[in-house]
Formats: C-alpha cells, sequence, structure tokens
C-alpha cells in the first residue's frame, strides 16, 4: 500500500483550463517522487490537490488506503515547501518553524526541543532569532525546510524550492534536501521543472505535460526507454538526436545514408517501407566508423569545448524529425522549436578528439542504442 | 580576570541589536530611505523644470498653510484686534491664555467648547476603531475568500462610495426618528462605523501585502481560520489599518452634517456644530467676543489631527513583507 495514491485526479479550473488530466501516481512509503515538466504542465496544480488547498474536480487522493478528497489542508497533516517559501514575514526563524507545534498545543518545553532539533539539522541553530528579512536565500530556503521537518510528516511536499536560488547553491541543497529526506523519511512529492534535479534526486521521477502522464519510472528507465517523443527530447541534456527516417528491408535509410539495423530490425517490422522517428542520444555517437555498428557520415559545423567534453554539432542531410510528429507529444509551440534546432544533431564527445568546425567525420553508433518513435503518434516502438 | 571575559559571549545578533540605540536605528533608516530614494539630479530634467515644480509645490503648500498661520497669529488676539490690526502680524494685548481659558466657560448659554472637545474626541475614536475593525474583517474577506454574490456584494460597497451623505439627509432623519437614533450617541457613532472607502482600501492593501501562499502556508501548518486572521494576516495589516483609523478619525473628527441634523441637544454637539452655533451667534450679536474663541476652537480643533497624523506616520514605512518570499 502507498503513502500517497493518486487516481485519476484531474482539474478543470472555472476559466475552462484544464490543468491536470487523469493523473495517476502512486508514493511508497519513504520514497522520495519527482513530479517534473515544462512550466505550465499543472505541477503545482496537482501539489496544492494532493495538500488539500485547491478544489478537486475528479479523481481521488489517498494517504495510505484513506481518501482525503473532503479532508481540508489542516486536518490532511501534510508538509509543503512552498516555491516562494512563504514564511511568516513578522516571526522570527524559531516561531516560523514552530508555528505549526503551536497550532497543534504542543507544549512549549517540547515545541522549543523539536524546534532546536529542527534547526539543528537544517544547520540554522544560530539564527533562530532573526526575522526572515536578515536571511539569505539559502538561509529562507532551509527555515522553509524546517517548517515542514519540525511536524515530522508523513507526506511531505515541496513546489520548486529550489528554483530561486543561484546554481552553485541549487547543486548544493539537491544533496541536502535528500540528506533531510533520509532522516525523516517521509513520503515526499518534489516538484520541479528542472529535468537534471529530476534525474539526480528521485526514486522515481513523472514526466508531466499539459497537464498529462508521460512516463513514470526511474530516472534510468526514462532515460533508457523514454516512453515517447517528449519524454525523450525532455530528459537528457543535450537533447536526444531526433532524425525522420525510413525502413527498408533490415537497413534504415537516413536521408542518403542507410543504416544496418541488426537486433532492432525486428520490432521495427511493422514499419517497413514506412517512416519512422529516428534518436540517438549524443553520448552514443562515436568517433571512427567501421568497427562494429552502423556508420554515418556528418559534416561537422561547431565544436564546443566543455572542458570535460566536447559537444560536436553536425549536419546530415537526412530531415529533422516532422513537426506533426512531435506536435502528437510536444505541443506545437514547441514542436516547432524542436524541428527548428533538429536540422542536424550533436555528438558528445571525449574532449581530446581531434575534430574541427568543416570537417567530415564518420560517427560509429550502435543499432542497440537507437530508439524509434512512431511518427503519427510519437509512442515509442519497442 | 576581568568579569567580560568570563561571562558567555552574547549571540552575535543579540550584541548587535544591543549596540544600536533607537536614536542609531533612526538615524540608519533616515539615511537607507535617502539610498533608496533616486536624486532628482537622475531624473534626466533640466535644472530650469525642476525650478518651476519646485516653485509650484512651494506656493500650493504656502496656499494650504497660510489659513493655519492665520489662525495660529490671530489667537492672540482681542476680538477688535482681529478685526482692525494686520492679519499676519501679532497685535497687543496677548490673549491667548484667556480666550484658551474661556473655551472651559459657557460665554453666551450655548454651552462649553471643552463639553463639545470631548464629543469629538468620543464619536471620532469609538467609531474610529469601529471602521477600522469592519474594514480588517471586510477587506481581509473580500481580498481572500471566494463566495457566492461576492461580486454583487462588493459593487454595493463601491455603490456606496458614491454617495455623499448629504443627499441621504432627509431619509436618513426619518428612519432615525423611528428607531429612536435622534440624540443618541449612538446614532452618530454607528453610520460613522460604516465607510466604504477604507474597506475598499484595506481589500486593496490585503491583495497588494498579504500573498495567498502565506495563508495556504499557514492553512498547511494546521491553523484555523480565525488564527490565520490574527496572527498571520492581521499584523501584516497594520499599516494598512494605522491609514484607515486615521482617515476615519478624521472623517468623524470633521463632520458636520450628520450632528447637525441628529443632535438637539447643545450638550451633545461635536465642536463642528458647537463652533456652528457660536458663528451664528457672533454674527447676530456682534459683542459677545465669541470671534477669539471660534479661531482659537478651530485652532485646538486641528492640532489633535496633525498630531495623530505624525504618530500613526511610521506605520507607513513599508517593507512589511520583507523576508517572506525567496527574493
Ligand atoms: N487559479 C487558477 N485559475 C485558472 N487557471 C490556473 C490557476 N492556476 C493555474 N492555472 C493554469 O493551470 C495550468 C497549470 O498551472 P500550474 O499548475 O501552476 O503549472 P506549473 O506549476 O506546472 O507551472 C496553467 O495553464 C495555469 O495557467
Ligand atoms: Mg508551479
Amino acid at each position: 500500500m502507498s503513502a500517497i495514491s493518486l487516481e485519476k485526479l484531474t482539474k478543470v479550473y472555472s476559466t475552462g483550463v484544464r490543468a491536470l488530466d487523469g493523473l495517476d501516481l502512486d508514493v511508497g512509503d519513504g520514497e522520495f517522487v519527482v513530479l517534473v515538466g515544462p512550466s505550465g504542465c499543472g505541477k503545482t496544480t496537482a501539489l496544492r490537490m494532493v495538500a488539500g488547498l485547491e478544489t478537486i474536480s475528479g479523481g481521488t487522493v489517498r494517504f495510505g488506503d484513506r481518501v482525503v478528497n473532503d479532508i481540508s489542508p489542516r486536518q490532511r497533516d501534510v508538509a509543503m515547501v512552498f516555491q516562494n517559501y512563504a514564511l511568516y514575514p513578522h516571526l522570527s526563524v524559531a516561531e516560523n518553524i514552530g508555528f505549526a507545534l503551536t497550532n497543534k498545543k504542543i507544549p512549549s518545553a517540547e515545541r522549543q526541543r523539536r524546534v532546536r532539533l529542527a534547526a539543528e539539522i537544517l544547520g540554522l541553530s544560530d539564527l533562530l532569532n532573526r526575522k526572515p528579512a536578515h536571511l539569505s536565500g539559502g538561509q529562507r530556503q532551509r527555515v522553509a525546510m524546517g517548517r515542514a521537518i519540525v511536524r515530522e510528516p508523513s507526506v511531505f511536499l515541496m513546489d520548486e524550492p529550489l528554483s530561486n536560488l543561484d546554481a552553485k547553491l541549487r547543486v548544493q541543497m539537491r544533496s541536502e534536501v535528500l540528506r533531510v529526506h533520509k532522516a525523516i523519511g517521509a513520503a515526499t512529492l518534489y516538484v520541479t521543472h528542472d529535468q537534471v534535479e529530476a534525474m539526480t534526486m528521485g526514486d522515481r521521477v513523472a514526466v508531466l505535460h499539459g497537464g498529462v502522464l508521460q512516463q513514470y519510472g526511474t530516472p534510468r528507465e526514462l532515460y533508457g526507454r523514454p516512453a515517447n517523443l517528449f519524454v525523450a527530447k525532455f530528459i537528457g541534456s543535450p537533447e536526444m538526436n531526433l532524425f525522420e527516417a525510413s525502413v527498408s528491408g533490415d537497413e534504415l535509410v537516413l536521408g542518403s545514408q542507410r543504416l544496418t539495423l541488426g537486433p532492432a530490425e525486428t520490432v521495427l517490422a511493422p514499419y517497413r517501407g514506412r517512416k519512422v522517428i529516428a534518436g540517438v542520444r549524443p553520448e552514443d555517437l562515436e568517433l571512427g566508423g567501421g568497427a562494429g555498428g552502423a556508420a554515418l557520415g556528418a559534416d561537422v559545423r561547431v565544436v564546443e569545448m566543455l572542458g570535460s567534453e566536447l559537444h560536436v554539432f553536425f549536419a546530415i542531410d537526412a530531415p529533422a524529425a516532422a513537426a506533426s510528429a512531435l506536435a502528437a507529444t510536444a505541443g506545437e509551440a514547441e514542436a516547432g522549436l524542436l524541428t527548428g534546432q533538429t536540422l542536424g544533431g550533436v555528438a558528445r564527445l571525449d574532449p581530446r578528439s581531434a575534430v574541427r568546425s568543416g570537417q567530415r567525420v564518420t560517427f560509429r553508433v550502435d543499432p542497440g542504442r537507437l530508439h524509434f518513435f512512431d511518427p503519427d503518434t510519437g509512442a515509442a516502438v519497442r | 580576570m576581568s568579569a567580560p571575559a568570563l561571562a558567555p559571549p552574547a549571540p552575535p545578533d543579540q550584541a548587535q541589536a544591543r549596540a544600536e540605540t533607537r536614536r542609531e536605528r533612526k538615524r540608519r533608516e533616515r539615511l537607507e530611505e535617502r539610498d533608496a530614494t533616486i536624486p532628482v539630479e537622475l531624473y534626466g530634467l533640466r535644472q530650469g523644470t525642476v525650478t518651476l515644480l519646485t516653485a509650484c509645490c512651494v506656493l500650493f503648500a504656502a496656499f494650504t498653510l497660510v489659513p493655519i498661520v492665520w489662525m495660529i497669529i490671530n489667537s492672540t488676539k482681542t476680538q477688535a484686534n482681529i478685526f482692525s490690526s494686520f492679519g499676519f502680524w501679532f497685535a497687543r494685548p496677548f490673549e491667548f491664555f484667556h480666550t484658551f481659558a474661556n473655551l472651559f466657560r459657557d460665554v453666551d448659554g450655548d454651552g462649553t467648547y471643552a463639553r463639545w472637545f470631548y464629543n469629538t474626541v468620543l464619536y471620532s475614536v469609538v467609531s474610529g476603531v469601529g471602521a477600522t475593525v469592519l474594514a480588517a474583517l471586510g477587506g481581509y474577506g473580500f481580498a481572500r475568500f471566494e463566495f457566492r454574490g461576492a461580486r454583487l456584494l462588493f459593487a454595493v460597497v463601491i455603490a456606496g462610495l458614491l454617495v455623499p451623505i448629504t443627499l441621504v439627509v432627509v431619509p436618513l432623519y426619518l428612519v432615525y426618528a423611528k428607531v429612536h437614533l435622534i440624540n443618541s450617541i449612538w446614532g452618530m457613532i454607528m453610520p460613522s462605523m460604516v465607510t466604504p472607502i477604507n474597506l475598499y482600501l484595506m481589500r486593496t492593501f490585503v491583495e497588494l501585502s498579504i500573498p495567498r501562499e502565506l495563508l495556504d502556508a499557514a492553512r498547511i501548518d494546521g491553523a484555523s481560520e480565525a488564527r490565520i486572521f490574527f496572527r498571520v494576516a492581521l499584523p501584516l495589516m497594520v499599516p494598512g489599518l494605522m491609514t484607515v483609523l486615521l482617515l476615519s478619525i478624521a472623517a468623524t473628527w470633521n463632520n458636520y452634517i450628520l450632528p447637525l441634523i441628529i443632535f438637539s441637544t447643545n450638550n451633545l454637539f461635536p465642536a463642528t456644530v458647537g463652533m456652528g452655533l457660536w458663528l451664528q451667534h457672533a454674527g447676530n450679536s456682534g459683542d459677545t467676543n465669541l470671534f477669539p474663541l471660534l479661531v482659537m476652537g478651530g485652532l485646538v480643533t486641528i492640532i489633535p489631527m496633525i498630531a495623530l497624523f505624525a504618530i500613526l506616520q511610521r506605520y507607513w514605512r513599508g517593507g512589511l513583507l520583507l523576508g517572506s518570499a525567496a527574493n
């Protein structure tokens, strides 16, 4: 039995916006689940419905086996960290953290003990008498966390808690948040728009787009076996290269080039003589043809040196995945963007590789590492 | 060794707070405020424009302040001197204290100014506090709760804003007669507590200064709605409430028409109506020496308002929400 389970959770705002459409999700005891998706995809809406701050248009929210749809946030006993922290500006750090305990009429001595403990876990012990105005962004973020963990919650919700921090602090706080999560062991639903955050933090990750769940699985599954074009594009940076191709016998036709498919051939049987969208991750392209796998010739356009790796942007004569195919899952605006930049692709290479712009290179591709998607539905072909 | 070495070191924060005296804090705040304002040189205006605008402001200020200066000067004069000497300079004999003492006497059988002043304070403070409480509750409700008919109700409030009391004097009088509010202090206080403009102000203030997320956070923290209002919202509403308090006290303080129609007993009059009565008598019979009293009464009436404004001013400082949100 899961700590939190959402079943066909739906939200239609009075403006007619369908912010969330039939979300099914379960969070196990002590599990850290990340809900990720671009801005406006319904993440906050979902979280607020779980917290009880938003009415539910359809579906159910369960904590354990208890349906909590009609229970007020006060009685749901969830802890939540808001995107903008929402600290009480007129109360000190200690009072902010202890506010929930005061509401529960916990005796003063016990309350102070718990506030001190929470402050210790978060490194706030020296700041207990300060007002939020006199704290840095990172410290405010910690107070917001402290306010949540002091209650020893069984359900812990976080709405983009790190998005207001600068890049370096954000990376630090990721492991901090996970450390706190391990310490309190509450089932956690964590919302972010940042796929790196999702991949590095989540036990499991749910990708949401346009209010619809795209895929729910471990970071490894999402990366290795994306369920559709949207997930394929959304997870991973640089993004997966996607090309429009066609299947001819046991070969994949990419523009003027032909790749021998090998074992991937069987799943593509239904697509013989038809179009398919082929995807390959930038790190699955290796320099030097011939030595096993299929060869792909490309013209190098731009080389970006990142120190630890080399990003090589290249062009081939295969058309980029058609807008219509991407639109099926990615939404029209994004589809336009995607095709715009997919006139070629990008490879992630060893920084010592001797590649210059303008050069003609041959990449070696393991056919087993190719991803295929249906051009009409965007769904993965497996 | 010396005692300070043995004492445990104070936490850095408290030490800092103790080191800064009230005066130093005031000074720091003043300087911070100065740094936060853009100097006029950076507005991109030409020097001539700045001079012209400044001159306009000075003229306007003089225009509004002249009567007050006149009042201060003439409060020291006898009735004869008020009419015969130059209005903007002093003239002997110096009658200030004599006239002031007369405010406490019944000079012409109409009643004493002291009594009317007391009434003014009573009506203004009670209805000011009442208006503030109502505006706080109503403004918060309209700003942060959705309920059936909210828009219609608020439209009615706004409509109320547009109706001047002079327009409803006759129906008000007739209603008051029926419900025995003529010559009752509640007849004065109750309508003064209902101030659409303050409700409107408070709603806007709450919308701008109390984020929904803050109230949601308190709900998540298990606070009841009453507790959220008193412990979270109300402390943040203080600057708005002070504005409303000042405005509603001033409105009742200066109200003339309402007390004029509902009071017929002299000792219920507020200062405005009492002095109106004096003015009538002074006009009818020139020799009762009522003009110095009118000038002095006017002066005494405006001073508390100026003082109140000065006292409440510090609540206008912004920045109460500072630190609640991420940036
Ligand atoms: N109170 C509201 N009323 C109407 N529409 C809303 C409201 N809140 C959010 N929405 C809409 O619902 C969609 C999802 O919003 P939200 O859950 O805030 O997205 P996210 O948190 O993923 O950025 C958006 O299109 C947004 O405009
Ligand atoms: Mg959001």
